[in-house]
């Protein structure tokens, strides 16, 4: 670290071009930082409300020494964007727009990890972060007839390119499908008309690449006549509801959960077959905290017959503990220790719980991943296959 | 004709750096009527004004325009110089060719053009003006205070110890308000009760002072000087003049709940004495909590349930029947010393309040500290009474979160928690105390090296943040949060928090409406000027004191209730009050009677006027403004459909003639 600050303006006023302007509010108080889920990995000290006071002095890629740099990009890009700074902040900052303001600096110098560098490529090249053939993106669909999306449905269901491509997380679109057939809803999919929402890389700072591909599938959407669009996984539906609009997007979104809690208590669905088991849930950052969606997956889960639903204690709702997928973060490589979704899993498998219920394609391959290494006796499922197993 | 001299002052550079003072000064020459023009540095200045005093009685001048600065600030001073030299100082006008002219345009050519063109609108309209004379109006000499803190108190002691009669009306059954309740006071540990009693004593005895507890203003009406109040005192079922404060009812009562003045942490009873050194020194019977008011007696306790301390009562001063009084006073003038209350919102609910027993919030860690309070000033955990080793401050509750609180800062916050603090080391020796703060803002005298006194001799610990989160925890309070200082995370185990929450308006705009004050957009009263006129409202006769117009520490509400109390007595100590005549007037020839104008004003200064005809017979109602209650907002004016109200000093005719003088112009430049 450069022992002396001289402070540049031409850095500051370019982050704060970028969206950074929300560092001017931040009186430096902490509370991001105590509520930041970074405070749980002991090895790590990551002192988030220095950033705006770094953003505002300019020092920030002030120095040209390459360790230097390296540090400070790892710095920026240990924010997952999961919002639990800007729920508690008393100065209403909201920090990922200072780390997306920072990293779209980070970007266009180039300065960015490989990992995020090449997600955001493949998006661009191909709409989807795995580098997997554009026009496979409707192969998940295989023996389980899902129509293509019509003018005149209710619904695009737009499965995220997770649950498109995964093998794991395959099941959950497939889950999703068989809950809204069970509830007769007219809807339909784009396949490969539609890409990547490109949450993920617009909060790592790739705005460029946000702008195009999430510009097509504005252009996509509208031409294919979408006027609602229902998402398994949270951070599509917070982009589409919450950004879209910029891009002149006019359709509405709801999460499936919201939908399903819906049909729930329209009685379109009746879960009837009993699970008798213990099931934990966990708030995905962007339906909860992102979006105040908090009641519509519990309302879910409590409709399965026998189905015995605890809560993580002090560190539910809005004091959830992101899984570390968030920003860009799903497809960097943490070392053991730094990793939030290991002591996420914990905390679940502390409740007792034999399954952990999420609501998020990323929570699922980041807890997934955890369970194994850490080899707990918990099940990750989301939140679509419990309720599609019950009917 | 008239005769109008034109004066144009520099004010230094602020106006001749962007105003060409000269040509202005050459061009007003020729607006008709001018006789004379002059310019001078600072006209504001002593041979400023002579110069234009001299010019009036030697050009035997009949109006006058000053081209200056806002007439907010020297119009008195230049209407006074004109008075001087034996003219009406309404025929007086400024031109305000400073903020309206050399401070916001850059050209000088454009602002010089608009500095011309405002000073021929002036002259035109000072040629309309008519001489007019200060209304004068009687001034009932006695003072309302509404609440009896520690602001109310001094405001009434100071104005009734000059001689005036006060009337001092207080909600609870005993005055002494919120500081009653503390312990002792920073920065000096004075004991708070034992330097608030006295006062409270003097109040009670004073010849002066009409005291009235348990009552509450119903209505005030009437304008400065001459307010009519109505007052109504609630029933306390005890008939004061009797009662021996003996506590034997109490003693018998059997409805215990929390007693309010020690935050609910004790019990009293349904019949009781807020604390032993209550002023009036009676009981009070708790309607909402005595037996008898659960029976359905819509007219108050005539089915009686229990009658216990009527039994006991040796005095027989029990009045199951009694009736709320209505007591009318009219009054000069009001100090509103309504106080505060503590704000207990999201932020401090973040911090476990409400759910956690053993967190608590300010004033009832002040109850617990005070030898008077329900522990006898002993520190003690609620939830197992036992003496607490670890405690955890956390300041800025509420306060300076504009987005789960409030914005302001609430200013007593740090050093109570300091002081908090050092009783706790004191009372407790083995203790560790913890402060959470974001910044000390110890400003007053001794307050800073008060702060130290905690952090060096009892060695609090202070951390820079704000905690997280609190974690009930095998009995203990796990606190979560970081130091900004050190950048690090802190963890404590705590056995009590503290919680210093913001403080707000303990009025909700009720009094603010009935007064016609205006409050801020936090709930405090709203000063007629934040430096200049600090205690007076913009409602003539009615000012401020203490933490109702703002939060503010006992030193400042007692200043400020001094300063309340002598605007009050400089009213008081005159025969009558001299208002500005620029008032309402209606053309009552032409008014229809539709009274928009009355739904309008906010001063409720307009009235019915009935006229007669030759008969003595009412032929038709006309409003009338009441020159004493109008202020001259002029929203009648605007309001009046058929255009037959005029304000004086701001006619049709006046302002036509100014507007009329600056559209002209603007035709001769475009051509």
């Amino acid at each position: 670290m450069n022992a002396r600050i001289r402070p540049d303006w031409d850095i500051r006023d370019a982050i704060l071009e970028m969206g950074g302007t929300d560092a001017y509010k931040c009186y430096q108080c902490g509370k991001c930082m105590a509520v930041c889920p970074w405070t749980h990995v002991e090895s790590v000290v990551f002192p988030v409300y220095r950033t705006p006071q770094s953003v505002k002095l300019g020092a920030i890629m002030s120095s040209e020494d390459t360790d230097e740099i390296e540090r400070e990009v790892t710095e920026v890009y240990r924010c997952v964007g999961c919002e639990s700074c800007s729920t508690w902040c008393p100065h209403g900052v909201h920090m990922p727009d200072i780390m997306r303001g920072i990293r779209r600096i980070l970007v266009e110098f180039g300065s960015y990890p490989s990992e995020l560098s090449e997600s955001v490529s493949r998006i661009h090249s191909s709409g989807n972060p795995f580098g997997e053939p554009r026009e496979k993106r409707a192969a998940w669909t295989e023996g389980a007839e899902v129509p293509p999306f019509e003018t005149g449905m209710d619904y695009l269901y737009s499965p995220c390119c997770v649950p498109a491509y995964d093998p794991r997380a395959v099941n959950v679109a497939k889950a999703s499908v068989e809950v809204l057939k069970a509830a007769n809803v007219s809807f339909g999919i784009l396949g490969d008309g539609e890409s990547c929402c490109s949450e993920a890389i617009r909060r790592a700072g790739a705005e460029e690449v946000f702008q195009e591909v999430a510009g097509a599938n504005v252009t996509a959407f509208s031409e294919a006549g979408v006027k609602k669009v229902v998402t398994t996984s949270p951070h599509c539906h917070r982009t589409f509801d919450q950004e879209y609009g910029e891009l002149g997007a006019n359709f509405e979104s709801v999460h499936q959960t919201q939908l399903f809690a819906r049909l729930i208590e329209q009685q379109r669905l009746e879960p009837k077959n009993a699970l008798d088991k213990k099931v934990v849930y966990h708030d995905p950052c962007a339906l909860g905290r992102g979006c105040g969606i908090y009641d519509e997956p519990r309302e879910v889960l409590k409709s399965i017959p026998g189905l015995d639903l605890v809560e993580i204690p002090n560190y539910s709702r809005e004091y959830s503990l992101c899984c570390g997928g968030g920003s860009g973060g799903v497809w960097l490589e943490r070392p053991k220790g730094e990793r939030f979704s290991d002591i996420r899993v914990q905390q679940a498998a502390a409740t007792g719980a034999e399954i952990l219920a999420v609501a998020c394609p990323y929570c699922l391959q980041m807890f997934e991943d955890s369970v194994k290494t850490m080899d707990l006796e918990l099940e990750v499922k989301d939140v679509s296959e419990l309720l599609a197993e019950a009917l | 004709m008239s005769r109008v001299g034109v004066f144009v002052c520099h004010c230094g550079e602020n106006i001749a750096r962007n105003v060409k003072v000269q040509e202005v000064v050459e061009s007003s020459r020729d607006i008709p009527g001018t006789v004379v023009t002059a310019d001078y540095p600072y006209l504001c200045s002593a041979p400023g004004q002579q110069m234009v005093i001299d010019a009036i009685e030697e050009h035997d001048l009949d109006r006058v325009v000053v081209a200056a600065c806002s007439p907010q600030l020297h119009e008195p001073t230049f209407r006074a110089a004109a008075a001087q030299a034996g003219l009406n100082p309404h025929l007086c006008e400024m031109a305000n060719i400073r903020e309206h002219c050399s401070w916001v345009h850059r050209d000088a050519e454009q602002a010089s053009a608009k500095a011309y063109q405002t000073v021929v609108a002036a002259v035109e309209r000072v040629k309309r003006s008519r001489p007019l004379d200060p209304i004068e109006v009687p001034v009932t000499k006695r003072a309302l205070v509404i609440g009896a803190g520690v602001a109310g108190i001094r405001s009434a002691l100071d104005m009734a110890n000059a001689g005036h009669s006060v009337v001092l009306v207080e909600r609870q059954p005993s005055i002494g308000g919120n500081m009653s309740r503390l312990s002792e006071t920073f920065p000096t540990l004075d004991c708070s009760q034992c330097i608030l009693t006295p006062l409270m004593v003097q109040v009670s005895r004073h010849p002066n002072i009409e005291l009235l507890t348990y009552s509450e203003i119903e209505e005030v009406s009437g304008y400065v000087g001459n307010f009519k109040v109505r007052i109504r005192r609630k029933p306390s079922f005890v008939v004061a003049e009797d009662c021996t404060a003996c506590g034997d009812c109490a003693e018998v009562c059997p409805q215990p709940s929390g007693n309010e003045f020690d935050m609910a942490l004790s019990s009293r009873k349904a019949i009781y004495i807020p604390f032993p050194q209550a002023v009036p020194s009676v009981y009070t019977l708790d309607p909402d909590r005595c037996l008898n008011s659960k029976l359905d007696s819509p007219t108050g306790f005539r089915v009686l349930a229990c009658v216990k301390c009527d039994e006991v009562c040796k005095p027989q001063c029990i009045d199951f029947d009694m009736q709320p009084e209505f007591i009318e006073r009219e009054v000069g003038v009001i100090v509103a010393a309504t106080g505060f209350d503590m704000k207990l919102g999201q932020q401090a609910a973040e911090c476990g309040y409400g759910k956690h027993v053993d967190v608590m919030d300010g004033l009832e860690f002040e109850r617990m500290l005070s030898a008077s309070g329900p522990t006898e000033g002993e520190v003690r955990r609620p939830s197992d009474g036992k003496t607490p080793k670890d405690v955890v401050f956390i300041q800025c509750v509420g306060s300076r979160n504009p987005e789960h609180g409030v914005s302001y800062c609430s200013r007593i916050c740090c050093m109570y928690t300091a002081k908090h603090a050092l009783l706790l080391r004191h009372k407790v020796p083995e203790s560790r105390a913890y402060i959470f703060y974001m910044d000390i803002r110890a400003g007053g005298k001794g307050y800073e090296e008060f702060v130290h006194r905690a952090m060096e001799e009892e060695r609090v610990m202070y951390i820079r943040g704000r905690p997280s989160q609190i974690i009930e925890e095998e009995g203990k309070l796990k606190v979560l949060g970081v130091d900004t200082l050190s950048g690090r995370t802190v963890e404590i185990d705590a056995d009590m928090v503290v919680l210093a929450a913001a403080m707000e308006p303990a009025d909700h705009g009720e009094i603010a409406g009935k007064l016609r004050i205006a409050a801020d957009t936090d709930g405090f009263f709203k000063e007629a000027h934040p430096k200049l006129r600090p205690v007076e409202t913009l409602t003539a006769g009615i000012f401020l004191a203490g933490t109702a117009q703002a939060p503010k520490d006992i030193p400042d509400t007692v200043s400020q209730a001094s300063a309340a109390a002598s605007k009050g007595m400089e009213m008081l100590s005159k025969d009558f009050l001299e208002r500005d005549p620029s008032t309402a007037h209606v053309d009552e020839s032409a008014c229809a009677g539709c009274f928009e104008c009355l739904a309008v004003c906010p001063y409720g200064a307009i009235e019915r006027k009935q006229l007669l005809d030759a008969q003595g017979e009412v032929f038709r109602e006309v409003a009338a403004p009441n020159p004493a209650m109008c202020e001259g907002c002029g929203l009648c004016t605007v309001t009046c459909r058929g255009g037959y109200i005029d304000l004086e000093g701001y006619t049709d005719e006046q302002v036509f003639a100014q507007l009329g003088a600056l559209g002209a112009l603007r035709e001769v430049i475009e051509r």
